[in-house]
């Protein structure tokens, strides 16, 4: 069957188009065969100058996102002929939310910058942290970990770093120095591991301004992530762990405490007094527009945490935050 | 990057040179696990046998009493930097077992080990501040007066050449599977450090060796992990027989990659196969196990051959996985060259001698790397750069230069398709002479093709169609290295299975093949094996 694959083109090079274009190819495909392998047939047969990242074709290292048909996807990990039959086109484009360097290929930099931002490495308790080459030759020297300690980041390491989630993220299109749900899964990957030493510390920083409280809770990321890695899940465990652990000195936990008060006080929200304390938060966070994705994408994202009034989902997020702290604070009462 | 995290740690300035951003590494791909005797009912002399049987006894035992021996320390120390190794009940690191092996002792993350590890890897070059030069394709090894005085790289994203100035240089740039038709290896995988080191001068040794997986998915030959068959899975024929009980009757299954790929091609040339294929049937195992166990494995059946393993057999054959050979060294990296190292896939130490086991070969990443790190380290410490020549820069670009003017000539896609269908048909799972020396012929007549290969992009922005042309380079001098290896070899060994001399020859053949260009041509000799502790016996499964 052929198929016509509309490919953004740009080359940043003298005598070429300054702005992006269209160019289409028309390819025979068969059963079985990736976008990737469609653009690699492209690049071997009609058009040596297509340049586009790939490398493992399985999945697995994160080169090969793309823009297919509006959303970010992995070229290698979908497949032509449904993709076609579903969406009646067959348009590449490179990541959104990335900035183009040649054809299908963005600038990756920022992407790593803020990975980066997270000291994205475990640094042990002190107990572990030994001098180094000081190793034990066996197990069992006290570090064990359980299966349910794995359970807490399994989700968050399965991370590839392809980018998806960031090109997808609401919160990263308002705010470009938002450090973006890659990275705050990432995050949580090492706040989340009781081998951590430096949880408390993390989750001060990552509450900074353009941290972790940033999130719109568009679903987004979640939505798009290739391996199942849920971002959103992941930030809202790093802003649970924040709260419990007190770290509170910051507008998006101010906001959340202030929600806490008025569950526990009167048992119901209590919109006025939260907004009194929590003014700056809403102001560096409320005013600006977004939804302009959703207008892209021509649908809402399935979870339905996403009504006319801007602020909402934030609240919905605090009233959960705030629920859950409750009763954790029961349970401790209790206990 | 084990090696960089090793010789940062000593206090050097370091930087990780790579085509592809370090995550991308085809280590990624790794599945199955990696294998230390941390057990006390398990021991380093057990996993050193197993090795050395494994290796068909072409292994060299001092390197492969290294690598067993330090294992156990290596992984607590990965697990120390972070590593979420999958745990037993008790909060142990859990081990599985793997084909070889007369123990379970391949710890693993999941089924995605080697993903885990990279990324652990990549972690610890930011925590350790290496500097990270990414995308740049490494064009030339600069060699003089057999001292190396670094490298000369293209910027991908500019096209712009580049000399980077260095006390040492390791060479770490993985296998070369993609000189294969089918393989389960990157598009990245494609054997550059081989070629570079032929270019400067060096040795490569037994390169006729080329591990053919059992497990690899119909079409494309993406990887099903051995962990799939340690796990518990069958293989089936046409007829729904576990056929691996008439090939290995004891382990069956389980027995080493070369047994498992010879009998799955005599199941599929003698007319018991599906398609092509036989079937890997995971079924009996359950969909707990399955999706605890193996989540990515359903996940690429179901993606890439549009098989739910929990309900159907998943369809695979044989394909090129890992090169055992590669740069000669000894065990701390060296190479003959001074201040030049080479180590991972694609060196050879050689602990894998004839056929590698599953989990050996992330370890040999992690061990020899880190030997590798700590000797180019000493060796920093101790001398002053030698000086850059001038000429290197020049000459890369002339060679660029002139390959970028070439005209109306065929396409390096072109050539590279011909040579990984003879690789596939001449130096596959079975070899005879008249095959090997057709072979031999039609890879030297690519060569001269090579020569007139010509681009139409000549632009300087990630131009791919250059790196393809490099890259093409030195899958041929690697595809010639192993087709005139496996010609000479009159032999059954490990991986190389002769049909025409179907049994091992300790006689003549207990040694390494060896490698090197002379005035653009390959020259092949001779080396002992290291035998300390087992001496050679007939291996059976
Ligand atoms: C699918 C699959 C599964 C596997 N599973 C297992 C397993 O379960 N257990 C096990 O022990 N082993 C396994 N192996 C083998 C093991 O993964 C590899 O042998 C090992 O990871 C190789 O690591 P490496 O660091 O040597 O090379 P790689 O990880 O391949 O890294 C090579 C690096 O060199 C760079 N490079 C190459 N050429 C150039 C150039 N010209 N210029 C600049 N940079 C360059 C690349 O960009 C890359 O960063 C598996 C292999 C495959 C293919
Ligand atoms: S849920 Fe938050 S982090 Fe995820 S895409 Fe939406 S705004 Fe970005
Ligand atoms: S979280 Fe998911 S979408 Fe985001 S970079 Fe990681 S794998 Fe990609």
């Amino acid at each position: 069957m052929k198929i016509k694959f509309k490919i953004k083109r740009y080359n940043p090079a003298e005598g070429e188009p300054a702005e992006p274009y269209f160019q289409a190819y028309t390819l025979d495909v068969e059963e079985g065969m990736s976008v990737l392998d469609a653009l690699l047939k492209i690049a071997d047969e009609q058009d040596t100058t297509l340049s586009f990242r790939r490398s493992c074709r399985s999945s697995i290292c994160g080169s090969c996102a793309v823009n297919i048909n509006g959303f970010a996807r992995l070229s290698c990990a979908t497949q032509v002929m449904p993709e076609y039959a579903k969406m009646g086109d067959m348009v590449i484009e490179p990541l959104s939310n990335h900035v183009p360097l040649k054809d299908l290929i963005v600038d990756f930099n920022p992407f790593w910058s803020r990975i980066e931002k997270v000291a994205p490495y475990l640094t042990p308790t002190s107990r572990r942290a030994r001098r180094r080459g000081d190793v034990p030759a066996r197990e069992n020297d006290g570090a064990r970990v359980t299966a349910r300690d794995e359970e807490a980041i399994d989700k968050s390491q399965r991370c590839i770093m392809c980018g998806c989630c960031n090109s997808e993220c609401n919160a990263l299109e308002i705010d470009d120095r938002y450090i973006g749900p890659a990275a705050l899964a990432k995050a949580w990957r090492l706040v989340g591991d009781v081998r951590e030493g430096n949880s408390r510390k993390r989750l001060e920083r990552l509450s900074e301004e353009h941290g972790m409280w940033n999130c719109v809770r568009c679903v987004h990321c979640t939505q798009y992530c290739p391996k199942s890695v849920s971002p959103l899940k992941q930030i809202e465990s790093l802003r649970s762990r924040a709260m419990k652990e007190g770290v509170l000195d910051n507008p998006g936990a101010k906001h959340v405490e202030a929600m806490a008060d008025s569950v526990k006080r009167v048992g119901r929200l209590d919109e006025a007094a939260m907004t009194f304390r929590t003014l700056g938060f809403l102001r560096s966070l409320g005013m600006i527009p977004f939804g302009l994705k959703m207008e892209r994408h021509g649908k809402m994202p399935k979870p339905l945490l996403f009504p006319q009034i801007e602020n909402i989902a934030e609240v919905r997020d605090i009233y959960e935050e705030a629920e859950r702290l409750e009763k954790e604070d029961r349970e401790r009462k209790k206990g | 990057m084990r090696a960089a995290i090793e010789a940062a740690a000593e206090g050097l300035n370091v930087a990780v040179v790579s085509k592809v951003y370090p995550v991308r590494s085809h280590s990624v791909a790794a599945q199955g696990g990696i294998n230390a005797a941390i057990k006390d009912t398990d021991s380093w002399e057990n996993h050193m046998f197993d090795t050395v049987k494994g290796s068909d006894y072409l292994g060299d035992q001092d390197a492969i009493e290294i690598l067993c021996k330090e294992a156990p320390r290596d992984i607590m120390e990965l697990e120390r930097m972070g590593a979420v190794f999958s745990r037993d009940p008790s909060g142990n690191i859990a081990q599985r077992p793997f084909g070889g092996a007369g123990y379970p002792r391949t710890c693993y993350l999941a089924d995605r080990t080697g993903h885990g590890l990279l990324h652990l890897m990549y972690e610890q070059l930011l925590k350790h501040e290496v500097f990270i030069y990414d995308e740049w394709h490494v064009a030339r090894l600069v060699v003089e007066d057999n001292v190396v005085r670094g490298i000369i790289a293209i910027e991908l994203r500019g096209g712009k050449l580049h000399r980077l100035h260095s006390k040492a240089v390791i060479i770490a740039t993985g296998g070369y599977g993609r000189v294969f038709h089918t393989t389960t290896n990157a598009l990245s995988s494609t054997g550059d450090g081989m070629g570079l080191a032929l270019n400067a001068g060096l040795e490569l040794m037994d390169m006729e060796f080329v591990q053919f997986h059992p497990t690899t998915l119909k079409r494309t030959g993406i990887l099903i992990t051995e962990g799939a068959r340690g796990e518990g899975g069958y293989l089936l024929n046409s007829l729904g027989e576990r056929f691996m009980a008439n090939y290995a009757p004891t382990v069956k299954e389980l027995a080493s990659r070369d047994v498992v790929s010879r009998a799955e091609k005599t199941e599929i040339d003698q007319g018991r196969g599906v398609n092509g294929c036989v079937l890997l049937d995971l079924r009996h195992l359950g969909a707990d196990r399955i999706n605890e166990r193996l989540p990515q494995i359903r996940e690429l059946a179901i993606n890439f051959a549009g098989v739910d393993p929990l309900t159907e057999p998943i369809p695979i054959r044989p394909g090129a996985h890992y090169s055992m050979g590669g740069i000669m060294t000894d065990v701390d990296g060296a190479t003959k060259i001074k201040g030049l190292y080479a180590a991972g896939e694609s060196a050879c130490v050689s602990v894998h001698g004839a056929n590698r086991l599953g989990g050996n070969s992330l370890l040999e990443a992690v061990v020899f790397g880190r030997r590798a790190g700590a000797a180019a380290a000493r060796r920093c410490l101790a001398c002053a750069a030698p000086e850059f020549p001038d000429s290197a820069l020049r000459d890369s670009a002339h060679d660029i230069a002139d390959i970028l003017r070439r005209d109306n000539g065929e396409t390096a896609s072109a050539l590279r398709q011909e040579m990984t269908l003879v690789m596939e048909e001449h130096c596959g799972v079975f070899r005879d002479s008249e095959k090997l020396i057709a072979g031999l012929a039609k890879i030297r007549e690519l060569k001269q093709r090579y020569g007139k290969v010509s681009l139409s992009d000549k632009g300087d922005y990630f131009n791919s169609e250059l790196l393809a042309v490099l890259e093409l380079g030195h899958m041929l001098d690697v595809a010639e290295s192993i087709a005139a290896g496996a010609v000479a070899r009159k032999e059954s060994r490990g991986a190389h299975y002769r049909t025409d001399f179907p049994r091992r020859d300790d006689r003549e053949w207990l040694k390494h093949t060896v490698v090197r260009k002379e005035d653009s041509e390959l020259k092949i000799s001779y080396k002992d094996v290291n035998i300390s502790r087992y001496e050679p016996k007939e291996r059976t499964y």
